[in-house]
């Protein structure tokens, strides 16, 4: 991939006022400059399934028949697509959960023989946008650092679960000392970088062949990780955008899922909205503790394995209910935020779904999938019926490209998928 | 890529030219066709149904797939699996002829596609980062945890967490590198005035927080009673919200061990009620219990004292409660919410907790030693301030040169050196403190490849890099003084030494991280918390029988290496680890007390060895409900080292019922009647039925537990609350099958009785394998097959004595070379 070379083109082409935020409700004056407003990308996973009979509608096509958890997001209708019918290939890993390091990427047979994991939708977005704004992606969690984001080589980028350090990663200045500090830190760091290289070559002139092959790895990692250093340090130097909201509050106890997945929720417009970064990850974690959800008495993971017990599916629905009502919430707030070339909602491509088609049988076909805005057309379900299921991955390169990204393959597509 | 390739290929022909004979496609046909044409063409040709075809399959092995289809056809065929019994048998000898020139082959293609090195440069893992960074710096274990957390996590590769093929680097690790560097020294390098110690003698007696509490005695509200001399708990929920040191008002001002003592007796307690202490944080208004650190059973009138050393942070705080008494009333659940029920009437066992007693944080001196030992040469002052002797720059040289030895494992190389100490010259130069500028060579070093990387010198291994790759195989760190003062003598090498070596190595306390680590992969045993039993089917299991069931597995294998006991003993041995908690668990009687300690096992009983220990039976069941597949599998995969196949595409998971009206093994069967499933499920399955006995927590059954639903209940606040209800018998469990070579069992003791007559040299293979996996960092492939069987035929006459087995595997070629 040449990716500097495609990320200029890209750059050009938008014509995007790079590192400033372009959007009216922001900066008005500076919006009539803008010709047009950067494309975007979210995409947020429930790892523990989300109850089929309660997901997806009976009818298909426009008009769609709404199902329990579908009405709580009606209002959005015509800014969405359902999807039934489509999934990865080879999910079944050693571990029944493991689909959900491979939502993002497709790679399979998670987790056996010598499995490594291959590069996420969003890191591949990312890799394109790079230093445009001040995080290439961001990646969240609502429990701990585990993600579903994987790097070229299949390193797992962690997750922030806490949404106070986001914060003050994305909007809170630092005191000067602070940002001494960090200031001598990077270039502390920039020196030994730059020495580790030439460390790295002297070595490689005193070790096996086999090992030289694998230290020019390192060496790429050197390098890169210099010029990443260094596209920071730039970032360092200037101003954070400033947003209305106060720094939230964390919540420390691991039962508030909804809570923290609200204060995540909160946070991805505010994101978007100042450029801060254009790619966004987040994976609804398995918190492994009861959730404090009115009439909610076991975890959502055993819930997941109701074992058809009718008390256990209420109380999955009633936990999966207010994840989806908090979804919504999400898209009024991306609707709301304007600016002349329409709402956040329509620049961002949003992916809503689950790893997990029915969790009882960790089942990783016929997975629920809903994309939202990015100015697609939109109010339908699209089913793709039949033995096999169609390649996720096919709406995943249609997703990319809808956002600027320059490729016509992703993992295990076959084709792209439109509709219309 | 391509340049690797080429030169992966090019030197790999150039060592196959050199060891085997070339391949030629001639041999092929002439040893090799004439079988399967005879043999194995009738199913496995041009016209049939099954997906191999023998009679087109090329001999190009140095394809990845054309070898592995030959490799599956040398197995199957050496282990007399193919042709089926059912069909023709062939000729003895073409049988040989065959087999050995599939041999020769496959191995020359396997040593020409690896090239000449088995282990391509093989990265510290997060593990060992950890333990070198404790004990690189002398900082404790806790924080050394706390720095590797922030590395990239290990990729579940599906096999050890050291095989460098798995491995992955990237801009991110390299970024982490930096970051974890940074805090692990400003951990290790403290320089300035001790901290304060703080004393604190939390008095329950005159607790502000407990007096308030007093006429608040509704039981579900955490009720407490006073007594003259402490405090009666009789519910855990207490913990969350009273007793502990935040809600006293003690807080950690400086991170660092804390000595902590809990005093309290049994109150109103017929049988041993147990105080514990977890490790905890806020979690909103009450506290969340991280960790159980510490237990104690209190028996009869006697009061006891737990005395515990955690290691605190800022925030942290300590909560005691109790458990094993029997405050719920078991009979009706929904007593718990009912306002009528006032602690004064409580009759149940409780605990009378009188003071908790934190003091801390505990040093022996300071500067602390990590300090002492990093800026060895460096004198300090009364205040901990750093007092230097010459320029500050030498001093930097001397302590760089220190510190790059020990992390490199190695003398240093020319330049190496002063490419390291100069790193602090601008610092230096710009006037910034000594201790600061010392730091960014420190940090350097910490990210080094040398560091980082197991290095293979050019040329011979050498006694270095042997040095290095025994430690990091016993001890999951770099050597110690001893260790690289031999192999910086060159005695390292002589099999003398080396066995002394791995004997001392066993014997310290930091070989209980190879157990730990091993131990945690081979059997999978990391994942014992990576579900939660329903509540309402299983509301017996707790952290404390969790904590009990990962002990007696990680004892159970230190004892196997300890005692030098065969591989026999993984499969069932007459002895276990329990504590009181575990024993009630197993139904043994007779266990007093909370710490674990080695029991032996009556004759009739069901556990003894791996399989039956309860860590593995909830690892292979889902929390909720067992299936005979995953427990199966686990039995082929984790102990006899056969893997069977995922399930071909589109065929979904058997879908768990819990209502009781179809069982697993109802399932099971139907499908099994599908020759495509059953040619694997046959094998599967059998293991699995065996173990259907066990629940997913490990507990002994006759019957499944079918869930009782919810039950509604009164909340205490005039609101209602969903409870699960207690859970039924339903199904009778059915253990017997058949293997696929025909044995019929019933239970899980016949079936072992079968693993033992007929699998051990198959379990000793396999973990010689997974040793040679983990140590060496590479997988065992069809070329190592001849160094596998040199260590189990070497202890093959002892029973495969797991210790002797570790010794073999550290003389062995495949160990001693690259």
């Amino acid at each position: 991939m040449t990716m500097s070379v495609d990320r200029r083109t890209f750059l050009r082409a938008s014509g995007v006022a790079m590192a400033l935020p372009v959007l009216e409700s922001m900066h008005p004056a500076l919006a009539r400059a803008a010709a047009a407003s950067p494309k975007r990308m979210v995409n947020i996973c429930s790892t523990l399934g989300l109850y089929s009979d309660s997901w997806f509608p009976k009818t298909t096509g426009a008009g769609w028949e709404a199902t329990q958890y579908l009405s709580l997001i009606e209002q959005h209708r015509d800014n969405f697509t359902l999807f039934s019918g489509l999934s990865h290939e080879e999910q079944s890993g050693r571990q029944p959960h493991n689909s959900e390091i491979t939502w993002l990427t497709a790679a399979r047979r998670p987790g056996l023989d010598g499995f490594r994991n291959s590069i996420s939708i969003d890191q591949v977005a990312a890799n394109q946008f790079g230093y445009s704004t001040r995080f290439p992606s961001i990646v969240l969690g609502t429990a701990t650092a585990q993600s579903q984001s994987f790097t070229t080589s299949g390193a797992m980028v962690p997750a922030e679960a806490s949404a106070a350090e986001l914060f003050r990663k994305l909007f809170l200045q630092g005191t000067p000392e602070e940002l001494e500090r960090e200031a001598q830190s990077l270039e502390d760091g920039g020196s030994i970088l730059d020495r580790l290289k030439t460390q790295t070559d002297a070595l490689r002139r005193r070790v096996s062949a086999a090992d030289q092959r694998k230290l020019d790895a390192y060496y790429e990692a050197v390098r890169t990780a210099e010029q990443d250093l260094g596209e920071v340090k730039a970032w360092q130097t200037r101003a954070k955008p400033v947003v209305g909201p106060e720094q939230p509050t964390d919540l420390p106890n691991p039962a508030d899922l909804i809570g923290r997945i609200k204060l995540m929720f909160n946070l991805i417009p505010l994101i978007l909205e100042t450029d801060s970064s254009r790619v966004v990850s987040m994976m609804i974690q398995d918190h492994g503790v009861v959730p404090t959800v009115q009439g909610v008495s076991s975890d959502q993971h055993s819930l997941s394995h109701h074992g058809q017990d009718p008390g256990k599916i209420e109380q999955l629905k009633k936990i999966e209910l207010q994840i989806v009502e908090a979804f919504g919430t999400m898209m009024d707030d991306l609707q709301s935020r304007t600016d002349e070339n329409g709402s956040l909602l329509d620049q961002t491509t949003v992916l809503f779904g689950s790893n997990l088609g029915n969790a009882n049988a960790h089942t990783p076909v016929d997975l629920p999938v809903l994309v939202a805005g990015g100015g697609f057309s939109h109010g339908q379900h699209i089913a793709h019926e039949g033995e096999h299921n169609a390649p996720l991955c096919d709406l995943f390169v249609t997703l990319l490209q809808n956002i600027g990204v320059e490729t016509d393959q992703f993992s295990q597509s076959k084709s792209t998928l439109t509709w219309g | 890529m391509t340049i690797g390739l080429f030169w992966r290929v090019v030197l790999g022909l150039a060592v196959a030219a050199a060891l085997v004979p070339p391949v030629s496609a001639q041999s092929f046909e002439d040893r090799v066709k004439p079988l399967v044409r005879e043999s194995c063409a009738r199913c496995h040709g041009v016209r049939t149904t099954t997906p191999l075809n023998l009679v087109d399959l090329g001999y190009d092995l140095t394809d990845h797939e054309t070898f592995a289809a030959w490799e599956k056809v040398y197995e199957r065929l050496e282990r007399g699996e193919m042709p089926p019994a059912t069909a023709p048998q062939p000729d003895r000898e073409a049988v040989t002829t065959a087999l050995a020139s599939l041999d020769t082959a496959l191995t020359a293609a396997n040593l020409q596609v690896r090239g000449a090195q088995r282990t391509p440069l093989r990265r510290l893992t997060r593990l060992e980062y950890g333990y070198s960074i404790e004990d690189l710096l002398q900082v404790d274990e806790a924080v050394a945890a706390d720095v590797a957390s922030l590395l990239p996590a290990e990729a579940d590769s599906g096999g050890f967490d050291t095989v460098a093929a798995s491995q992955s680097m990237s801009p991110l690790h390299v970024q982490s590198y930096l970051a974890a560097a940074d805090r692990a020294l400003d951990a290790a390098l403290v320089v300035g005035p001790p901290p304060a110690t703080q004393h604190r003698v939390i008095d329950y007696t005159h607790s502000q927080v407990l007096a308030g509490l007093e006429n608040c005695d509704f039981l579900a509200c955490g009720a407490t009673l006073r007594q003259d001399d402490g405090v009666a708990m009789i519910s855990d929920v207490s913990a969350t919200f009273t007793f502990h040191s935040l809600s006293e008002g003690f807080s950690v001002a400086y991170p660092g061990r804390y000595r902590v003592s809990l005093e309290g007796y049994p109150y109103q307690a017929d049988t041993p009620v147990t105080m514990a202490l977890y490790h905890g944080r806020m979690a909103g208004t009450s506290a969340s219990l991280d960790a159980l650190i510490g237990q104690l059973d209190l028996v009869g009138d006697d009061g006891g004292i737990l005395t515990v050393t955690p290691f605190m942070r800022p925030g942290d705080l300590m909560a005691p409660t109790l458990a094993d008494h029997d405050y719920l009333p078991q009979d009706d659940p929904s007593g718990y919410f009912v306002p009528e029920r006032h602690a004064r009437d409580y009759r149940g066992e409780g605990i009378v907790m009188q003071s908790m007693t934190i003091e801390g944080p505990l040093f022996d001196s300071w500067p602390p030693p990590s300090t002492r030992a990093l800026l060895m040469g460096v004198d300090f002052d009364e205040d901990g301030y750093v007092v230097l002797s010459k320029a500050p720059y030498e001093h930097i040289v001397a302590i760089v040169e220190r510190f790059a030895e020990r992390a490199f494992r190695r003398p240093l190389a020319e330049g190496e050196l002063d490419a390291y100490a100069s790193l602090a010259q601008p610092l230096l130069d710009a006037g910034r403190p000594f201790a600061e500028a010392v730091r960014v060579p420190l940090r350097a070093v910490l990210s080094a490849p040398a560091f980082l990387y197991h290095t293979t010198p050019s040329g011979e291994r050498d006694d270095f890099a042997l040095a290095t790759r025994l430690s990091y195989f016993l001890w999951r760190s770099m050597p110690d003084e001893r260790l690289s003062a031999l192999a910086s003598d060159g005695t390292l090498s002589s099999p003398e030494v080396l066995s002394a070596q791995v004997e001392r190595m066993l014997d310290d306390p930091k070989s209980e991280r190879f157990v730990r680590d091993f131990a945690g992969q081979a059997f999978r045993l990391y994942e014992l918390r990576a579900t939660s039993p329903d509540p309402g089917l299983y509301p017996e299991y707790d952290d404390r029988l969790a904590q009990a069931m990962e002990r007696e597995s990680l004892l159970f294998f230190a004892e196997l290496i300890a005692s030098d006991a065969g591989v026999d003993s993984l499969v069932a041995a007459d002895f276990t680890f329990v504590n009181r908690r575990l024993a009630e668990h197993y139904g043994i009687d007779g266990i007093d007390g909370q710490q674990m300690r080695k029991v032996a096992l009556s004759t009739d009983s069901p556990r003894g060895g791996l399989l039956t220990q309860a860590s593995v039976l909830k690892i292979t069941a889902n929390g909720t409900t067992t299936s005979p597949v995953p427990r199966g599998n686990y039995v082929l995969g984790n102990l006899l080292g056969q893997h069977p196949p995922p399930p071909p595409p589109g065929i979904a998971g058997l879908e768990p019922d819990t209502r009781g009206t179809t069982t697993i093994r109802e399932q099971l069967d139907a499908h099994r009647s599908n020759a495509v499933c059953a040619s694997c499920h046959r094998k599967i399955d059998p293991p699995g039925f065996a173990l259907e006995s066990f629940d997913p927590i490990g507990g002994f059954r006759d019957q499944y537990r079918v869930s009782g639903g919810m039950l509604t209940v009164p909340d205490g606040n005039g609101g209602e609350l969903e409870i699960p209800a207690p859970y039924a018998l339903g199904p009778v469990v059915d253990t017997s099958g058949v293997t696929p070579a025909g044995d019929r069992f019933v239970g899980i003791r016949d079936y072992k009785r079968l693993l033992l007559n007929g699998a051990l040299d198959q379990i000793a293979q396999h973990l010689a394998s997974q040793l040679v996996v983990f140590s060496t960092g590479a997988e065992v492939e069809f070329a190592d097959r001849h160094g596998v069987e040199e260590i189990v035929t070497a202890t093959r006459d002892q029973g495969y004595p797991v210790r002797r087995m570790i010794h073999e595997v550290v003389k062995s070629d495949l160990f001693r070379s690259n």
